[in-house]
């Protein structure tokens, strides 16, 4: 046992290096992302509405493994050379973006229309209700979601072997390859990623606890 | 109290950050395409090589960490004579090596590849390094009795097993084996796991890949004997392994090969190429990329 962790720990803990850098980079990433183009999909403007819907829908109606695909080994054609960590950030951030974007427009939607109407009856501008009134409101209903969403996210790292990053799976790949140990060692990828999806759920929990209570207490 | 742990907190996640953060080279772009590569190799004194992890052609040892297997120790020779002391590994899938290759993400292919007319469209190869012939990995006993790939196209619910972008799939095809009983894993040791658990009755590979894994694996399987070996066109059917440049590389090419026509089948070349199971009878003798990729021998 201590000598199966032993050889096979430290590879597996440099692939999580990458897994996590993936995971903060692409979520920072898809954080951005998901804020812009989820408000500008409820913008009255035509020419900001219509880029993020564009973008929402084409990153959510294909394939991200082709998107990593054609992202790594297709743009060079067109002179834009990624090194292969941003191309992963990137992917990955665009794409969780996409879902998140409709996460942040879905708990807009959900604030009652009452209260626009309300803050403009107090001759609020539209900016102030909505940083002020409905985003406050809308906060505490993203949380969840995105908790899902950031889970998934670290879970879809795994499809960057195919873009030359070793990370967890394939780091996991690589000592079965040299061992065949396929599965104690998958055994314990499963477990690491199992770990790290309860450390970055309750680091959601954290904020959404924080979120609310602030409301709370402003309310 | 509180503050302590909000700073323990803090501190922590900085480490992590710092943990996390690239280091030097991480985030190196690739070397890219259409200048000589010759030249920028020779210039920079560092040469990327492509490689899948596929034992015993070009793996990373578990234990040293180092890059290591026929091409890779074979391209270290080679490189160093054509004037680049390093070689640096870029791992990825098999199935994307070519167009890893193509769009400037290494600048060789140093996998054990075999020449094939398909692969001479995308790339240039090197001339080949080692023939070998092929074989299957089977269940201990041989329990549906294959000894070849026309036997197990002849024996009812028998399946084979391949790897997504060897060779196999294509002899699979050729002696006519439907569609439906082959099955396409990601990887060997996938496709062993699946002779294993019964997924496949047979795995399709090079005669070194399959003794290379029964050496390493504990599951009851083994290589069926005797095998009888691929006839297509009227030719024996076998691999022949060699480095992948990219269509506009032919000076680095011809330099290669040049270095390469003196090394092959030399003392320095039996004795580099040994540990690793290629024998003097997988030399390639005279045969040429030329040849291969006209789809001769």
């Amino acid at each position: 046992m201590i000598e199966f962790l032993q050889t096979h720990l430290p590879p597996l803990v440099a692939g999580l290096r990458v897994t996590l850098q993936l995971t903060v980079g692409g979520g920072i990433c898809a954080l951005v992302l998901a804020a812009l183009a989820g408000l500008a999909r409820r913008s009255s403007r035509r020419w900001l509405r219509w880029p993020a819907t564009v973008y929402v829908e084409v990153f959510r109606g294909t394939s991200a493994m082709v998107q990593l695909f054609w992202f790594y080994f297709a743009l060079p054609f067109f002179g834009v050379s990624l090194p292969a960590l941003v191309t992963g950030v990137l992917v990955l951030g665009l794409n969780s973006g996409a879902y998140g974007a409709e996460v942040v427009r879905s708990a807009i939607d959900h604030v009652p229309r009452g209260q626009w109407e309300a803050g403009r009856a107090l001759n609020l501008s539209d900016q102030r209700i909505l940083l002020r009134i409905v985003l406050p409101q809308a906060l505490p209903m993203m949380l969840p979601p995105a908790g899902n969403l950031v889970v998934e996210l670290m879970k879809n790292t795994a499809l960057v072997s195919l873009i030359t990053l070793s990370e967890l799976t394939f780091a996991a790949q690589v000592q079965r390859a040299a061992t065949l140990e396929t599965v104690p060692l998958f055994a314990l990828t499963l477990l690491i990623y199992f770990v790290l999806a309860q450390v970055l759920l309750a680091g959601v929990r954290r904020i959404e606890h924080y979120v609310t209570r602030h409301r709370g207490s402003r309310a | 109290m509180q503050l302590g742990r909000r700073f323990v907190a803090a501190l922590a996640a900085v480490l992590i950050l710092a943990w996390l953060w690239p280091r030097p080279g991480e985030l190196d772009g690739s070397p890219g395409m259409g200048h000589d590569t010759l030249e920028r190799i020779r210039a920079t004194g560092v040469v990327r090589v492509g490689f899948a992890n596929e034992a015993p052609y070009a793996y990373i040892d578990p234990r040293t960490g180092r890059l290591t297997g026929e091409a890779p120790e074979l391209a270290r020779l080679v490189f160093r004579q054509l004037g680049v002391p390093r070689i640096e590994g870029v791992l990825t899938e098999f199935g994307a090596l070519i167009p890893a290759l193509k769009a400037g993400r290494f600048d060789v292919i140093a996998a054990g590849m075999y020449i094939t007319p398909q692969r001479c469209r995308e790339i240039l190869f090197s001339n080949p390094t080692y023939a070998v012939g092929e074989a299957f990995m089977v269940r201990a006993g041989n329990p549906l009795d294959l000894h070849g790939y026309e036997d197990l196209r002849d024996t009812p619910g028998a399946t084979i097993g391949v790897v997504n972008g060897a060779i196999q799939l294509q002899y699979a095809r050729a002696v006519g084996i439907p569609e439906e009983h082959i099955v396409i894993f990601p990887s060997a040791p996938a496709a062993v796991d699946g002779v294993a658990a019964g997924r496949v009755s047979a795995y399709a590979a090079t005669a070194l890949t399959i003794n290379d894994l029964l050496q390493r694996t504990s599951a009851p399987l083994e290589r069926a004997m005797p095998f009888e070996d691929l006839v297509l066109d009227g030719k024996v059917v076998k691999g022949y392994g060699a480095f992948g440049f990219r269509k506009s590389d032919e000076k680095l090419r011809e330099a290669f090969n040049a270095v390469l026509s003196t090394t092959i089948g030399t003392p320095t070349h039996a004795k580099l190429v040994e540990p690793f199971g290629f024998t003097a009878d997988m030399l390639p003798g005279n045969v040429t990329a030329a040849s291969l990729c006209k789809g001769g021998t």
